[in-house]
């Protein structure tokens, strides 16, 4: 055993993690704003997201193997391959935060940005990349824990009888397990842990000064860099931010209402060449957008035709079975979810208002959420199993298992969000609070879950999205101590495990149909309409400054 | 006329009544002051004005006196006995208006009420008296973003109001309201907040504006210097109502300018 390598390994597994975090912040920037403009955009791209967080990378292999392991080949072939799979795992949050960051943007900041006339990038560079900083960093730690948790299954994976691999603290973990080198899992999950809490105190520090920077009046104080001349640098364009917001919140109230007729006159005259740039860049994005729809819409027409009627009638007779499992596992999930809100909105509260209670705790909350819990979760059934086969029932002993998998795979997407939406909060407002004596119950019902409203439905979201992820590996999972399995009576995730392992690959199709269907529709129902009613009421910041 | 029957009214026998702060200096480091020395108290049916450059602590000053804010040296007293936390006796009207979006006029209001577990009916009632007070009857169920910004500080002055205080401290509130709505409300305010149907005992006003403070102050306190201390202490002996066209008027503003550029007490 090399520890070197194992070092290196981790370092790599985390510049991997932190470059394809990079990447999904800033595509989903991009994406946001293109979401926020088109209402069109907005309705594919919410559940868009929706089913594709609630996708388990695991059901990304096939394409993996298709387009770039086939396409590209070789080394690098494999590699973009794991980045995709780890882009899987921290994107769909991340684009979902700031989606709903540039979702919330106050109405009279973005009416004098029409007022002076800014472009597309002048407006995302003063308004709506500033604006989402607080929410955006808010999902980078679930971004990390999930690239983490993910980090075995996507660094190396198996497609039919191959396995591929890339290197990475992953892949050293798989092979650790496979020749039983139980020293050298350790020594890497030993890595892991300073790796993840380097990483994670680095994230606290940068998510108290975007709160502190970004958030309108928060209790944070702003720090200013060290003296060092990149720190200097670097300060210089957060204050050039700041400020900038800070004009637009101040100039809002100064600002002249749009004069639409003034406006129609200018227009008419000589297009600029920036605005013909940017209806350029518009259009070729659409178009991309419109072929890659077209592409999947053809190709799963074509898949379709290809199955034989005798499939199709053996697939709508289990129909009912699999919606049946279809919400066994919603249950679950809903059990997984409430018990990561509860945990969210006492500790996460706790940690929000109490700076030594931060200090001590949040790191160990974000350091539990950032270890790969498929690594280490055999180890607490081997603690675990005697004493819960001795007084509970099977079912219920393995109900309790998938339950902790679920809740150890998405706790913190609300957690995390609801923790910096609390910090977010204006000064003035824990004054009213304080200054009338509203006790914890009161405040929470009054002020702090409505004012949290927009981070805690991304947190709700990413959390309902994630918990299959736990659940998928939970409900079905051959020798995991090597002489016992743990497998539930009736589940979705389990339905699809099953026929993956036996080569039925068509009714893992069929019941993935339905889901995606389902979760479409809950992203339009739930994550649009709940992010619209935020947008309407439930923007804290415009309950301070806006006069 | 309501303002010379509350300045009739007024009582000038001192007693244990009011809020004091003793010897208040805070900093944002132990070592790096803001403020020093700082010594007031408030007296039945009076309002008093802080005035100082911009910076020296004024608006956390006032926090402190709400133990909104703790001061790093110093006690503050509330009808003579020490507080420590902030309480509904002691309420604060923010600079930067604060009212929740997600609650309508008369919820706001009610906010305050909360602590007192009364029905709801009688929540209810009080809510509404004060927003009748404050001139906002008919607006219960509008939303503040329906609102313009004097009618949002009125609601806060409302809230404000409901949870019976005896001191209101007043952190520049009319800073974010147009010139004629600064102006009406200004008139309004003294009669407001010593309106017999209030509990008010007294108020604390931060501004910036010495025509402001003049109008509307009993007596103004002057902070100035690095760290500040309190460099004057001054009673307001003009008549109500006070004109701006009054040359006492003027006098009382020209001294405080002059305090307020030099540093020295006049």
């Amino acid at each position: 055993m090399d520890v070197l390598t194992i070092a290196l390994a981790t370092v790599a597994t985390i510049g991997r993690i932190i470059g394809l975090i990079v990447l999904s912040v800033l595509s989903g920037w991009g994406l946001a704003y293109l979401a926020v403009k088109n209402r069109r955009f907005e309705n594919v791209y919410v559940p868009f997201i929706n089913v594709l967080e609630s996708i388990p990378v695991i059901a990304f292999l096939p394409i993996v193997l298709l387009v770039f392991i086939q396409g590209l080949g070789g080394v690098w072939g494999v590699e973009v391959a794991a980045d995709f799979l780890v882009f899987d795992a921290v994107s769909w949050n991340v684009w979902i935060g700031a989606y709903q960051a540039f979702k919330t943007v106050p109405e009279h900041l973005l009416e004098v940005s029409e007022n002076y006339r800014f472009g597309v990038a002048r407006t995302m560079w003063t308004l709506y990349i500033p604006h989402s900083i607080p929410r955006v960093t808010s999902n980078l730690f679930s971004s990390f824990a999930d690239a983490f948790f993910y980090i075995t299954v996507s660094e190396v994976f198996t497609v039919g009888v191959k396995t591929y691999q890339t290197f990475g603290i992953g892949t050293l973990i798989a092979n650790f397990v496979q020749q039983q080198n139980f020293l050298g899992v350790y020594y890497s999950l030993g890595f892991i842990a300073v790796g993840v809490v380097s990483v994670t105190i680095m994230l606290n520090m940068l998510s108290r000064r975007s709160v502190a920077k970004y958030g309108v009046d928060t209790a944070f104080e702003i720090k200013r860099s060290s003296h060092h001349w990149l720190g200097r640098r670097f300060r210089g364009a957060d204050v050039f931010r700041t400020r900038t917001l800070y004009l637009f919140q101040h100039a809002g109230k100064f600002a002249p209402l749009r004069h639409r007729g003034r406006f129609e006159r200018e227009s008419n005259g000589p297009k600029p060449l920036i605005h013909l740039l940017e209806v350029a860049v518009k259009s070729v994005v659409a178009c991309i957008i419109m072929a890659v729809f077209i592409y999947v819409i053809y190709s799963s027409l074509l898949l379709a035709f290809s199955v034989p009627q005798t499939q199709w009638r053996e697939f709508l007779a289990a129909t009912p079975y699999l919606l049946y499992s279809m919400g066994a596992d919603y249950l679950r999930v809903f059990a997984v979810t409430l018990a990561s809100l509860l945990l969210a909105i006492t500790v996460g509260y706790v940690l929000a208002t109490s700076h030594k209670a931060s200090l001590i705790f949040a790191p160990i909350v974000q350091a539990v959420s950032a270890f790969p819990a498929p690594a280490y979760f055999p180890l607490i059934f081997i603690a675990t199993f005697p004493l819960f086969s001795s007084f509970l029932p099977r079912g219920f002993s393995t109900e309790i298992y998938v339950f902790i998998l679920g809740f150890l795979s998405c706790f913190y997407y609300v957690f995390f969000d609801f923790w910096i939406g609390v910090q977010a909060i204006p000064t003035q407002f824990w004054e009213v609070m304080r200054n009338n004596e509203l006790g914890f119950r009161a405040r929470m019902r009054r002020i702090i879950l409505p004012a949290t409203f927009p981070y805690l439905i991304t947190g709700i979201s990413s959390t309902i999205n994630s918990a299959w992820a736990g659940i998928e590996i939970g409900e079905f999972w051959p020798n995991i101590d090597g002489t016992h399995s743990l497998e539930v009576r009736d589940g979705m995730m389990k339905y699809i495990g099953v026929n993956m392992s036996q080569g039925q690959v068509g009714n893992a199709a069929w019941v993935s149909f339905l889901f995606a269907i389902v979760v479409a529709i809950y992203g339009l129902v739930f994550t649009r309409n709940l992010m619209d009613l935020a947008r309407k009421k439930y923007v804290v910041e415009e309950g301070v400054y806006a006069t | 006329m309501a303002t010379l029957s509350v300045s009739e009214n007024r009582g000038d026998a001192k007693s244990q009544s009011g809020l004091e702060g003793r010897d208040l200096a805070y900093g944002y480091t132990k070592t790096k002051l803001v403020f020093e020395h700082i010594n007031l108290k408030t007296s039945d049916n009076e309002l008093l004005a802080i005035v100082g450059p911009t910076g020296c602590g004024k608006s956390t000053l006032i926090r402190n006196l709400g133990c909104l804010v703790p001061a790093v040296h110093g006690q503050v007293f509330l009808d003579g006995t020490e507080i420590k936390k902030p309480s509904s006796k002691i309420s604060l009207i923010h600079q930067s208006i604060a009212t929740f979006p997600w609650m309508t006029t008369l919820e706001n209001v009610k906010l305050s009420l909360i602590c007192k577990k009364l029905p709801r009916e009688e929540a209810d009632r009080i809510a509404r008296e004060m927003l009748e007070l404050v001139g906002l009857n008919g607006y219960e169920d509008y939303y503040p973003k329906e609102m313009s910004g004097g009618m949002r500080q009125k609601i806060a002055i409302a809230r404000s109001l409901a949870a019976s205080p005896e001191i209101l401290l007043m952190d520049e509130p009319f800073v974010h309201l147009d010139e004629l709505t600064a102006t009406s409300m200004r008139k309004e305010i003294y009669q407001l907040v010593f309106n017999p149907e209030t509990s008010l005992k007294s108020a604390i006003l931060v501004s910036h504006n010495l025509n402001e403070v003049v109008e509307l102050a009993d007596r103004i306190y002057v902070m100035n210097g690095h760290p500040a201390t309190m460099i004057d202490e001054m009673r307001v002996n003009i008549p109500r109502p006070r004109s701006l066209r009054d040359p006492l008027f003027f006098d009382y503003v020209d001294k405080l300018h002059n305090e307020l550029s030099t540093g020295k007490k006049f």
